[in-house]
């Protein structure tokens, strides 16, 4: 069991948090604090909700870069419609709206790949272009700041705060908790449905899930609807703790997210991949983001560092090849009897 | 044991005007091993998938359990009981043993959750009907080949099945594991279930068959009980010639002439050690040896591929260092693989295509395009030359049948005129008919000139081919045999030595 854990790319993704946290630490103690913790929880939360979506394709054996777009669509849509509107209510109306937008363009992605039976990525790469397109040229180009008066406060809405030595008053903002819900509803879909097996399956060996059965069209249809809504509800959330919204939201971070959902353990070739590891992937990507500061590199070493890491943990599984084909040659040929 | 299962009466059928069945009838006994033998294209595949109701017959009935079907439907020939082993085995690598074993089940239920304490319980008393036991957590991806048969047939007993149809199922087994399936096949057997065993391996087929029945050019030519038929007669009734396995029209090389390739001291940190060797014009070398003796990974440095790391090797009397594939291609040293699929081929290319790979240079204009006239007039002559059996080149080299595929691997690396040509195992996976004519044209080869060194463990095979044999045992060269001076009783007893030696 434990050979198990140890053996597991999650573990491996877990051991370079730590060790990065204690390297970032030793150089600058303040790193060490409630303060951090709280700080990289909020940097992580609207990143996992849009992984977790992003890891459904990626184990059916797709890669999306569009969701983005969706986020982008969802909230800058919703919000400047209801701004038409003169609504200043709370953020629920915003989030049921967003959802329903990404819900209807994560549904057009899944009915334009299972219908013409076209690549994932080339669709995600049409629907991505067309969506920001879409946002400028019918919704709007500029940025928006103004605030419905229900969902002002919103953004400094904490479950617990603490007293910093070095930033004064730190606290978890209460949205941690659609991260874990989240989080956990789609660790059952995997783990406990025949649906969420089917995505294994398909990710697997497609031709043996359409052989055995698995409705293949019908699950990434609910894949990408997922997705939709996964994304339309990160973007709404980011938009509210960042006070204002954008019409190009994300544009250049779904890479980012790629990168994470990879650094969790998950393969680009599909069948594999958790929602504990996914998190533990953004978690890392944005340690190495406060890494940078804490320790005073400058930004530009961010993306050299956040791509070494990749390259290397990408390389883990022909690494323990490489090791495995030396221990054998080690072997002498034995001496003849 | 008298109770029929399955009658297949009179069916017919045929593809765009060929008749790949015409009027076959088949039974099968409850408990009984039938096994089906045939050349490639004898109408084998198209009655396991009749049986199975992927295709439906054009005429005929198909009688299961007493249910008589004229259009059998895939549900309702699983509902009968008839499953079948496909040689990709169905199995999801990314999935424990467990889920592959019970997602079936999880399927067809429709149940919407999955519970994995009762997806453990089934799989566990699934593993225990065939008694093996393999870690049901493990992922399927690190399991052995025989290991994956195994779930796949435990996978088919949990579906409740009265017929197991097994396609080629010992293609990737070593000796040992063809015998624990075959223990696996006898205990269907005292189960009741009857197994339907496709092969062309006819020492396989004398040992686990009850009955053997055998088509040739979609009709059944033979129909009998196992216990008195020898390998021979099946050839016979497989081929409708009696095979010429004469050897006198082996050419002897000129022992006059400069060797071609001269192997020296040749080593490999941890594969081999101390090879030496000369390989003259005309010659057939055999290199024979147990599995992990070293014979494949000296083909292997000799090609450049993992090069060696000791010793010399002369290339008509030139020294020459191999460290590349490249290299060895430089100096014409050519080698076809024993995975034909895996290392051989590009299977979604056209046939014409594979052939010109290795010398696609020559077939290029001044700007760098490909003259199409002239690699067709290649393709096709190699295609002509091999007997490769396709209406086409321009057809993609997976729609051809695995004989033809090692042909088309040959016709790859004859095209770019080697001197010096290496087969791994060129006849594993090919039935008898055109292994026959391999050993011809690598007998044919050898008298225009060329140096071959065949790599196998097909004692016959050697015997039939090689002017000289060498035996490796443990990364040696244990010893070298004109064929003349050793019968395939001595080198087979050399070769099981090795066996002991080795436990």
């Amino acid at each position: 069991m434990l050979k198990k854990i140890v053996k597991s790319s999650e573990f491996v993704t877990f051991t370079i948090i730590v060790l990065l946290s204690l390297i970032i630490g030793i150089i600058n103690p303040a790193f060490f604090s409630l303060a951090t913790v709280f700080d990289v929880l909020r940097a992580s939360i609207v990143v996992s909700i849009m992984a977790f979506g992003l890891l459904l394709v990626i184990i059916a054996g797709g890669i999306d870069i569009s969701f983005v777009a969706f986020a982008a669509l969802a909230s800058y849509g919703t919000h400047m419609f209801l701004l038409s509107r003169g609504y200043n209510g709370g953020i629920f109306l915003y989030y049921a709206i967003a959802c329903v937008i990404g819900l209807g363009a994560g549904l057009l992605s899944g009915l334009i790949v299972t219908r013409f039976n076209l690549p994932i990525f080339d669709v995600s790469l049409a629907m991505m272009t067309m969506w920001y397109g879409f946002i400028r040229f019918f919704i709007g180009s500029t940025k928006n700041f103004k605030l419905p008066e229900g969902a002002v406060g919103y953004y400094s809405r904490f479950l617990v705060t603490v007293r910093d030595p070095f930033v004064g008053e730190a606290g978890l903002h209460f949205s941690i908790l659609y991260v874990l819900i989240i989080g956990v509803l789609i660790h059952c879909l995997l783990k406990y449905t025949t649906l969420g097996r089917g995505i294994f399956a398909m990710g697997g060996n497609r031709e043996v899930a359409i052989r055995s059965g698995f409705n293949i069209k019908g699950t990434l249809l609910v894949v990408f609807g997922i997705l939709g809504v996964l994304s339309a509800f990160a973007g709404v959330t980011h938009s509210f703790l960042s006070r204002h919204f954008e019409p190009t939201l994300f544009m250049t971070q779904n890479l980012d997210v790629i990168a994470a959902v990879i650094l969790g353990g998950a393969s680009v070739t599909g069948g594999k991949g958790s929602v504990l590891g996914t998190f533990m992937g953004v978690i890392l990507i944005q340690l190495i983001n406060r890494a940078m500061v804490l320790t005073g590199i400058t930004v530009e070493w961010q993306q050299l560092m956040i791509g070494l890491v990749l390259a290397f943990f990408i390389s883990i599984p022909a690494i323990r090849d490489l090791i495995n084909k030396r221990a054998s040659r080690a072997v002498e040929v034995p001496e003849e009897i | 044991m008298t109770n029929e299962i399955l009658r297949v009466e009179n069916v017919s059928k045929a593809f765009a005007g060929v008749k790949a069945l015409d009027q076959v009838s088949l039974t099968l006994q409850e408990g009984e091993i039938l096994c089906l033998v045939g050349e490639n294209g004898s109408g084998k595949s198209t009655m396991i998938k009749i049986i199975s109701g992927v295709y439906h017959p054009d005429q005929g009935d198909i009688i299961i359990n007493g249910h008589s079907y004229k259009q059998l439907t895939p549900i309702e020939s699983m509902r009968e009981g008839v499953q079948v082993i496909y040689q990709d085995f169905s199995l999801f690598p990314n999935l424990s043993v467990a889920e592959n074993l019970v997602i079936n089940e999880q399927l067809s239920s429709g149940r919407r959750l999955v519970n994995w304490k009762e997806t453990y319980k089934t799989a566990e008393r699934g593993l225990e009907e065939i008694h093996v036991s393999i870690p049901l957590d493990a992922m399927v991806s690190e399991l052995s080949t025989a290991d994956r048969q195994l779930i796949a047939v435990t996978k088919a007993i949990l579906a409740e099945a009265r017929i197991i149809i097994m396609d080629e199922p010992t293609t990737a087994l070593t000796q040992k594991e063809i015998q624990s399936l075959f223990e696996v096949i006898n205990n269907l057997k005292a189960k009741g279930i009857s197994t339907i065993f496709v092969s062309h391996k006819l020492n396989e087929v004398t040992e686990i068959a009850d009955r053997t029945v055998i088509f040739r050019n979609g009709r059944k030519v033979m129909d009998q009980d196992a216990k008195n038929l020898d390998i021979k007669t099946m050839e016979f009734y497989m081929t409708g010639h009696e095979l010429d396995l004469d050897n006198s029209q082996l050419a002897q090389p000129d022992q006059q002439a400069a060797p071609l390739l001269e192997v020296e001291k040749l080593g490999l940190r941890g594969k081999f050690k101390d090879v030496s060797f000369q390989l003259r014009p005309g010659e057939v070398l055999g290199i024979t040896g147990l599995l992990g003796s070293g014979r494949t990974e000296l083909a292997l440095a000799l090609f450049g591929e993992t090069p060696a790391d000791s010793g010399t090797i002369r290339v008509e009397g030139r020294e020459v260092t191999i460290r590349s594939i490249q290299d060895a291609m430089r100096n014409r040293i050519g080698y076809v693989p024993e995975d034909r699929i895996l290392e051989g081929l590009f299977l979604q290319q056209t046939i014409s295509d594979n052939i010109i790979v290795r010398i696609i240079d020559q077939m290029v204009n001044k700007i760098h395009l490909i003259r199409a006239g002239a690699s067709k007039k290649v393709s096709d002559e190699w295609i002509g030359r091999l007997e490769v059996k396709t209406p086409s080149g321009e057809l993609p080299a997976k729609s051809l049948s695995g004989g033809n595929q090692q042909r088309l691997v040959l016709a790859k690396w004859l095209a770019s005129d080697p001197r010096i040509l290496i087969l791994n195992s060129p006849t594993v996976g090919v039935d008898v008919g055109s292994k026959a004519s391999i050993h011809e044209l690598i007998r044919n080869l050898a008298s225009q000139g060329m140096g071959i060194l065949l790599i196998s463990d097909d004692i016959p095979e050697l015997m039939q081919t090689c002017n000289r044999l060498i035996l490796m045992r443990r990364g040696r060269t244990f010893g070298v045999f004109d064929r003349e001076d050793i019968t395939e009783e001595q080198l087979n007893q050399e070769m099981v030595a090795d066996r002991v030696f080795s436990i």
